[in-house]
This record gives structure tokens, C-alpha cells and sequence, in this order.
């Protein structure tokens, strides 16, 4: 016998007597129920896809279609929560609630969205640098320069990541004396562009870092994708602080890149833009030492120089004013010379002076005649009046 | 004490500037013999100082929210 079959036969028989008996729900009782159900048993879905009859209603509400080979899936979000550019036919994963509406149509609510594959995830970002660029996202003009001599410095990326050890050891090596506060957020996957947007806002609410580096090792343009977020890219742009961006390689561009005041090409592109190098710190140290000692040797040489000018230029007036007073006292011996008594008598003269001075020369008075090799004692004879 | 503040309370980048302005005053106007052998010691004996605090201090690193978690 088919116990199997007879339990099913045994279970509608059930049934249709409790028809008759159980306490029927009414129906918003039951879609109630329902969607209790869904959000206690299936409250985050996963759910990938391509996008068919998106539409924006009232520019507030998003829906869209989640469509595989013949199945498909309402969807609904709020337009400010889309933070990618949709179009037809691109394929994406959504993390969504699923609900019942009191109209008994099923659909997801979605929570989060991102694009799958690299030529949708291209299509998104296109779509929306384009957007971003119209509103001046991305303005060189807005551009913020690095501090200069930074020491502070606010890190978002995950603290397992290759790429965030690259950066702590390239600045290890280049520089000492840094401060360096880390925020640990996903750097991929669906969670990932929520978790660095409030990582940046809780930076731009302290005042202990100067600068904000958002990092993110190489990886797939799947593995990219949190950094082509909308939000993520706003938030960016409109940070307090000064973001530089190092995501991926050299030839990954993100909207996150777009959107920060400076973009480097790696994690340690990032640690060298934001670090001065020891060696050159070093260099500089000894050739600026150098250029004092020399500096300062020129200035003693300049100063020996001037002060041995000054020495010649005071020891030639000295010479000089001595030649002058030796000139002036030649002319004045020769004065002197030529006012002196002997050389008037030498010339023929005599002095005449009184044996008794005080009394009037008058005959019989005796004088005394000095001429240049004599002194003669005579008598006056006779006294004359000239005038 | 902090691993990126020297012994004397200051940090690296504030010496360096410290040595700037030394090294500014030898090229500026109230340069004077007088002060300058000393002025340059001090600022020979900071640019050691330097290269010590360039060699020995660390980075400080701290994780201040882990946001995977929440």
C-alpha cells in the first residue's frame, strides 16, 4: 500500500472539514500575516537579474522589473535611495525585502543595489559621471590641495586589506611621527559604499584628522563597484575635509576618484602623496646646514673684509692728518725762524738796549750794542728828536 | 608621551619649521655676528635632532570604529 499518497488524501480530508470549523482571516488580516512572515523569514534577500520597465514615478518612486528567461519580479524603491544609473536590460544584484501589497501583488522592496558585470557596470558609471559631471561633482575648481606637512591623517578601508598594509608601510618607511586614525568599513560588495559613507561622515564630525584617505587594493570591476555609488561619490564631494582616493590600479577611474580632491593610483600612491620622504627630509637637513656654515663664513669674511677696509681707511686719515700737522709745523718754524732776533743781527743789525732800565736815554747815559758776535758798552752822546 | 611628539613637545614638522625660521634669519636683515655662532649651533644641534626623531619615532595607528560589524 501507498502510505504516502494516503497521507495527502488523509490531509485534504482534514482540510476540507476544518473549512467548516477554523475561524476564517480576513483579507488584510491575511496579507498581514504574510508580509510577517516575509520580513521575519526573508528579511534581506539577494536577488540578481536584468533590469526591464524601469520607470521613476512622481520623481520620487523607482520601479523596475528583475527579469531571468521567463521570470520575473516587481520591484520598488525610493529614488533617493538609487545610487547607480539603471537602464533596461542591465543585469544587477539587489539585497531587497519581499512584500504583499494590499492589492495582493507581490514585489521587493529594494534595499540596495549594484550592477553585475563589467560592461553594466561600465554602462552605470558612465551614466552617471555624465549626471555627476552636469552638476559639477567633479569641478577641478573645487578641488581642495593636500595640507601641507600633514599629521594627522583619517583612513577608510578595510584593516584587512593588502592594500590598506601597502599604505601603513609605505608611510612607515617614508615618514615618522604620523597620527593615523582608521575606520574599518567593507571596501566591496553591497554593504560596502553605506559603511564609508558614514565612515566620512563621522570624520567631518571630528576635528582630529586633516585629511580623509579613502583606500582600496586592485580587484575586478565587480570588486570596484561600492566606489561608483552615488552617494558615496556625494559624500565625497562634499566632505569638510580634503579626500584623496587610492583605489585600485593606475587604470581604475571611479566616481570616487572623480569626486576627491586629489586621486591617486594605488593605496601607496596615496601614503606617498601624503608623506614627506625621510632620505629627502635628511638630504635637505644637511644641505641646508651647509649652505648656513657657508653662509655665515661669507658674512664673517664680509664683515673681516669690512672692518679690515675700515682699519686701512682710519690709519690713512691718522697718516694724513699727521702729514698735515707736520707741513703746518714746518711752516710755522719757518715763521719762527725768520722772526728769530739772531738772524736779524746776522743780517748787519744791532740791538740797542739801556744799561739802567727805567730811565730816559739822555747823554752820558751808557747803552749796551748787541750785534751777531759782539756786545759793545757805549755812551750817548747826543739825543736827537726824530720827528 | 605620544609616539609622534618628540621629548620637548614638539613634532617633527614643528622643528623642521623651527628650523626654517633659524635658517631664515641668517639670509634676512637683523642678521648680527654676535648671534649668529650661537644662533647657528642651535641650528646645527636641531638638524640633528631631527634626523634622531626621523630614525626613531614610529607612526601611530588606531582603528576608531570597525563599521563592518554594525
Amino acid at each position: 500500500m501507498n502510505f504516502e499518497g494516503f497521507d495527502g488524501w488523509l490531509k485534504v480530508k482534514d482540510a476540507e472539514n476544518n473549512l467548516m470549523t477554523e475561524k476564517p482571516m480576513s483579507v488584510s488580516e491575511f496579507i498581514e500575516q504574510c508580509n510577517f512572515t516575509l520580513e521575519t523569514e526573508y528579511d534581506n534577500v539577494f536577488v540578481e537579474g536584468e533590469v526591464a520597465a524601469f520607470k521613476i514615478n512622481q520623481g520620487k518612486w523607482v520601479f523596475f522589473d528583475l527579469k531571468e528567461d521567463d521570470s520575473s519580479l516587481n520591484c520598488f524603491m525610493p529614488l533617493g535611495q538609487l545610487s547607480i544609473a539603471l537602464t533596461d536590460g542591465m543585469k544587477v544584484r539587489i539585497r531587497a525585502t519581499p512584500k504583499v501589497t494590499r492589492w495582493g501583488r507581490f514585489l521587493l522592496t529594494v534595499r540596495q543595489i549594484m550592477p553585475v558585470g563589467e560592461g553594466n557596470i561600465k554602462k552605470s558609471f558612465e551614466l552617471l559621471k555624465k549626471k555627476l559631471a552636469a552638476e559639477g561633482i567633479f569641478n577641478p575648481a573645487k578641488k581642495r590641495p593636500l595640507p601641507d606637512n600633514l599629521t594627522r591623517i583619517g583612513v577608510i578601508s578595510s584593516t584587512n586589506a593588502a592594500g590598506y598594509i601597502d599604505f601603513l608601510k609605505i608611510l612607515d618607511n617614508r615618514w615618522a611621527g604620523l597620527d593615523i586614525k582608521t575606520i574599518n568599513t567593507q571596501v566591496q560588495g553591497m554593504a560596502a559604499a553605506e559603511q564609508m559613507i558614514r565612515a566620512l561622515a563621522y570624520f567631518n564630525q571630528r576635528t582630529d584628522v586633516e585629511v580623509i584617505a579613502v583606500l582600496r587594493g586592485g580587484g575586478s570591476a565587480d570588486d570596484l563597484a561600492a566606489f561608483n555609488d552615488e552617494h558615496l561619490a556625494r559624500a565625497i564631494a562634499t566632505s569638510r575635509i580634503p579626500v584623496i582616493t587610492g583605489i585600485g590600479h593606475e587604470i581604475d577611474e571611479s566616481l570616487a576618484d572623480l569626486a576627491a580632491d586629489v586621486r591617486a593610483s594605488t593605496p601607496s600612491n596615496a601614503a606617498e602623496r601624503l608623506s614627506r620622504d625621510r632620505q629627502d627630509v635628511s638630504r635637505h637637513l644637511h644641505l641646508q646646514i651647509s649652505n648656513l656654515r657657508r653662509e655665515l663664513r661669507s658674512r664673517v669674511d664680509v664683515a673681516l673684509s669690512e672692518n679690515r677696509q675700515r682699519l686701512q681707511d682710519t690709519k690713512q686719515e691718522i697718516l694724513q692728518h699727521l702729514e698735515r700737522n707736520m707741513h703746518h709745523l714746518a711752516e710755522t718754524q719757518k715763521i719762527l725762524a725768520s722772526l728769530n732776533p739772531e738772524n736779524v743781527l746776522r743780517r748787519g743789525y744791532a740791538i740797542v738796549t739801556s744799561s739802567s732800565p727805567g730811565r730816559p736815554i739822555a747823554p752820558g747815559v751808557e747803552i749796551v750794542i748787541t750785534t751777531s758776535t759782539q756786545n759793545l758798552t757805549a755812551e750817548v752822546k747826543n739825543v736827537q728828536e726824530r720827528h | 608621551m605620544s609616539k609622534n611628539v618628540t621629548n620637548n613637545s614638539k613634532t617633527i614638522e614643528q622643528k623642521i619649521a623651527d628650523l626654517d625660521a633659524s635658517v631664515e634669519w641668517f639670509y634676512g636683515d637683523d642678521f648680527n655676528l654676535d648671534e649668529a655662532l650661537p644662533k647657528y649651533q642651535a641650528a646645527a644641534d636641531l638638524a640633528v635632532t631631527i634626523e634622531k626623531d626621523l630614525t626613531e619615532l614610529k607612526n601611530k595607528v588606531e582603528v576608531l570604529e570597525d563599521f563592518t560589524k554594525s
